[in-house]
Formats: C-alpha cells, structure tokens, sequence
C-alpha cells in the first residue's frame, strides 16, 4: 500500500489525517512543517503522496513543493487549504499541483482522490 | 435718454396745447370784432392767420413728436442694448463657476470624492463653490472612515472564517471516525454523534455563507465563467439532495428541455444556488410534498425553476426574501437548519453572472424559484446552433 506524507502544523488535524488514512490502509508519515518535509525527502524518504496545509509556519506546503519540483520531482501533491474556494488566495498557477482539498475536509472525496493518484 | 425724451414730449405736448388755445381765443376775440363790425379787415386777416397758425402748429408738434418718438425710441433700443451687455457679462461671469460647480457636482455624485472647485467671480458663485468645496472634503474624510471601516470588517470576516475552519475540520472528522464506529456505539451515543455533525454542517455552511457575503461586500468575489451545459449541472445538484428528500418523503422531480445551450457560468457556483434552493424547497416544505426542477430556453438565456408545494411565502415576506437574514415564517424555522443568508448569496451569485432571480409564490400552494443565466456561445449541448443563438445573429 501506499505511503502517504501528510504536512500540517495543526496535532490535532495530523492526529486525524494519520487515524482515517490508516483505516483506508495507508502507511502515513507526518510532518509538522515544509522544512520537515523536504527534510524528510533529502533523507531518502520516497512517499508516493504529498499531502500538504498550503499555511504552515517556517514554510508552506506550497513553498515546499515549489523547492521539490524545481528539484524536478513528480510525486503526486494534493494541497489542503482552508480557503473555501482553491483559487481564491494561495493557488499558484505555475505549480504542478494534483488537487485542492478544502477544510473541513470531505475525507470520501479525499480517499477517492488518493485512490485515483496512487493506482 | 428715454426719459429726456418722454419729458421733452410732455412739456412739447403742453406748450402746443397752450399755443392752440391762445390761438383758438385770438381768434375768437377777432370773430367777436367782426361780428359787432368793429373788426374790418384786420380781424378777418387775424382770423385766417389764427388758423393758419394752427395749421402751423400742428404740423410742428407733429414733426416734434415724430422726432421725440424716435428720440425715445432710440434710448429705449440703447438702454436695452446697455442692459443686455451688463447682462451678458453678469451672465457669462456666473456661467464658467456655475458650469465648473455642475460639472464637479456629477463628479462627486458618481464616487470621485477628490473633486474640488476653484473659488472665485461673483460673491454668490464664491460662497457657493466654497460650501461645496467643504462638502466634498467632509464627505472624502467620511468615505476614507468608512472604506476602513468596510476593509476592517471584511478583513475580520475572512480572517475568522479561515481561522474557524481548522479546529471545525478537526471536529468534524472526529465526530466522523466515532460514526464510522458506529458498531461500537450505544444508540444514544450515536444520536449524540449526529446532532454534534448536524451542527458542524450548519456551522460549515454558515462560515460560507458569511465569507461569501463579505467577498460581496467587499467586491472580492469573482466568478470565472465557463461554456457549461445545464443538464449535468441540475442531475448532480438533484442527485446530491435525493437522499435528504428522500428522508420527507418528497418527491423530486427534474424536467430539462432538450438541446438547451451552453450557459456561461461556473459551475460550483451554479450547484451552490441550486443547493440553496433545493435547500430552501426541501426545508420549508411538509412530508409528502413536491419539489421540481425545471430548466427552458428564454431567449438569451437559460432559465432555471425551483418550485415546490409548501406552504408558500406570504406577499409581505416575498418582497425582502432576498435580504440577509430574512427567513419565513417563524413557525417553521425552528426546524429549519438556514442561515438566512443563502438567497441573499444566490441573489448575488445569480447577478455576477448577469443574469437575475426572482421568486412567485401563491400562499398555501407553493412557491418557485426563477434563476435567469445568460447563455454563453452560439453552440447547443448537442453540437448543433441552438435556436436562441441563431435568434439572437
């Protein structure tokens, strides 16, 4: 099954990202903050999915996914925002993104999703 | 110079007068002597002279006051000449403030609070460009107060609802994870469950809907509208609420014209109107009743109607319908899980996209729904030039 590296710098909302993805049978590691995760890829971490706050302190999940593409990887990165609508504040279009998730978070939509970039 | 003449006239006219009465008493004085026949020759020549000198006279005082009419005449037409050039000036000195003043005044009126006058000519224009002058500067002071004000608010309004989504999105997926144990729970424990993500939802929607209504406010909510077909966009909405219609044992209907066109939207807003008005038809309706949606070609566009057989709205409450916070009849609303500010974002949504939505309802029958969209090309869902579009070239 999949490994999915899910970045927030909420405990509460990883807590519950980490409960459902593993009843959906996910091998899920976290991180607190962008720096984290690019940490963790430099470390020769290989998740098949980036789950990334596109608001976190220290660095954003979008920051972190601009680093790693510009360092040309292409795992597949879903972004979770709290704005409503994806485009209305921190959508870059110059970025390789899979997808928005917006808060609260719609988790069968989420699952659907992850099913659909990790086949 | 008139007045001289006018003078001249009468004193002319009074001296004739005098001049004919000598006369005429000369003459008579003369007749009298020869009537006695003391008169002889020299009273019938004082006689003739008398009358010829008459004849004199009037003809004098008519040459006289040919000439002082046309004296008077000409001092009236050089008194009015006088009289209009001071006009023309006085005139011409207003005009240019004035002119200045009506110009700025527009300006203001249409939102550009910067205008101001140059003061000057006449002291009336003066004083008068000077008020408003003040006017426009307590009203830029005033505009600049409220602007903050509004951006304060709406700052605070996104703020808060981006803020409340995180520890909302934590609490409901918790409330989530306990349903998806609902084995495990005793049945009260389950009902628990339900009414803390019952609230969560409501809270959710209400969040949105402030956000949305701040964006408005604030003139931050955009739409990006797209060539989309209608069909799909009404299947999925009525999809999406079969299951809580379901739950009234309403009956949910849909009736799309075939080969409507394209109409230009974007489609999340456009399921989030219908949801609202689904929403609404479902919520303020009894067990049993019937709910509709409908879709026609209009011309240049599309319309959209929701229609159910509740209650209906009352004439007095149909026309603030769309105001914020404007909810039905109290009666209902205690089961009613609205925010009362859904047909008020409707409204807004439905005009950022040029088209308009209106609500007929018959107390006791039923209330509908009618949502105009404009259509977006020439070109039907199926492929082919849609009648409107070839109407409308």
């Amino acid at each position: 099954m999949a490994t999915i590296l899910v970045a927030d710098d909420s405990e509460t909302i990883l807590l519950l990202m980490r409960t459902r993805l593993e009843m959906a049978g996910y091998t899920v590691e976290t991180a607190a903050d962008g720096q984290e995760v690019l940490d963790r890829v430099a470390d020769g971490g290989s998740p098949d999915l980036l789950l990334l706050d596109a608001m976190m302190p220290r660095k954003s999940g979008i920051d972190a996914l601009r680093e790693l593409r510009a360092a040309g990887s292409e795992v597949p990165a879903l972004i979770v925002s709290a704005h409503q609508n994806p485009g209305d504040a921190d959508a870059p279009t110059d970025l390789a993104i899979n997808g928005y998730i917006t808060k609260p978070i719609d988790f069968d939509q989420l699952l659907e999703t992850i099913a659909a970039l990790t086949a | 110079m008139a007045v001289i003449g006018v003078a001249r006239f009468i004193q002319q006219r009074q001296d004739f007068e005098d001049s004919i009465a000598r006369s005429y008493q000369t003459e008579m004085a003369a007749r009298v002597r020869i009537a006695q026949g003391t008169g002889g020759k020299a009273a019938r020549v004082a006689v003739h002279q008398q009358i010829r000198h008459r004849s004199e006279l009037r003809d004098q005082i008519s040459g006289d006051t040919r000439d002082t009419a046309l004296l008077v005449a000409a001092g009236l037409i050089a008194g009015l000449t006088g009289a209009l050039l001071l006009f023309s000036g006085l005139i011409s000195s207003m005009r240019r403030p004035l002119e200045e003043l009506v110009d700025a005044a527009g300006r203001l009126a249409a939102g550009d609070r910067s205008v101001r006058v140059e003061v000057g000519g006449l002291s009336e224009t003066a004083t008068l460009g000077a008020a408003f002058n003040e006017m426009a500067a307590e009203l830029e002071i005033e505009e600049g107060r409220r602007d903050e004000l509004d951006r304060l608010k709406d700052d605070f309004v996104l703020t808060a609802s981006h803020e409340l989504r995180s520890p909302l999105t934590s609490v409901q997926g918790f409330a989530e994870l306990l349903i998806l144990e609902r084995e495990s729970l005793t049945p009260k424990q389950v009902e628990t469950v339900e009414v803390i993500l019952d609230n969560c939802r409501h809270l959710v929607r209400l969040l949105n809907d402030l956000l949305d209504l701040a964006r408005s406010d604030a003139g931050r909510l955009l739409i990006k509208p797209q060539p989309a077909e209608v069909a799909p966009l009404i299947e999925d909405v009525v999809r999406t609420m079969r299951a809580q219609t379901e739950a009234g044992k309403q009956s949910l209907t849909e009736e799309i014209q075939p080969g409507l066109p394209l109409i230009n939207v974007e489609p999340a807003r456009i399921r989030q109107i219908l949801v609202n008005l689904l929403t609404n038809a479902h919520e303020y309706s009894p067990e049993g009743a019937s709910i509709g949606v409908s879709a026609r070609s209009l011309g240049a566009e599309v319309e959209i109607a929701v229609s159910d057989t509740g209650p209906g709205i009352p004439q007095d409450q149909l026309e603030r319908i769309f105001e914020r916070f404007t909810r039905g009849d109290a009666g209902l609303t205690q089961r009613v899980g609205g925010t009362g500010l859904g047909l008020a974002i409707s409204k807004s949504l439905v005009e950022l996209h040029g088209g308009g939505i209106v609500a007929e309802s018959t107390p006791g029958q039923g209330s509908t729904f009618r949502v105009r969209l404009p259509v977006a090309a020439a070109v039907t869902s199926d492929g082919g030039q849609s009648r409107a579009a070839a109407e409308a070239s």
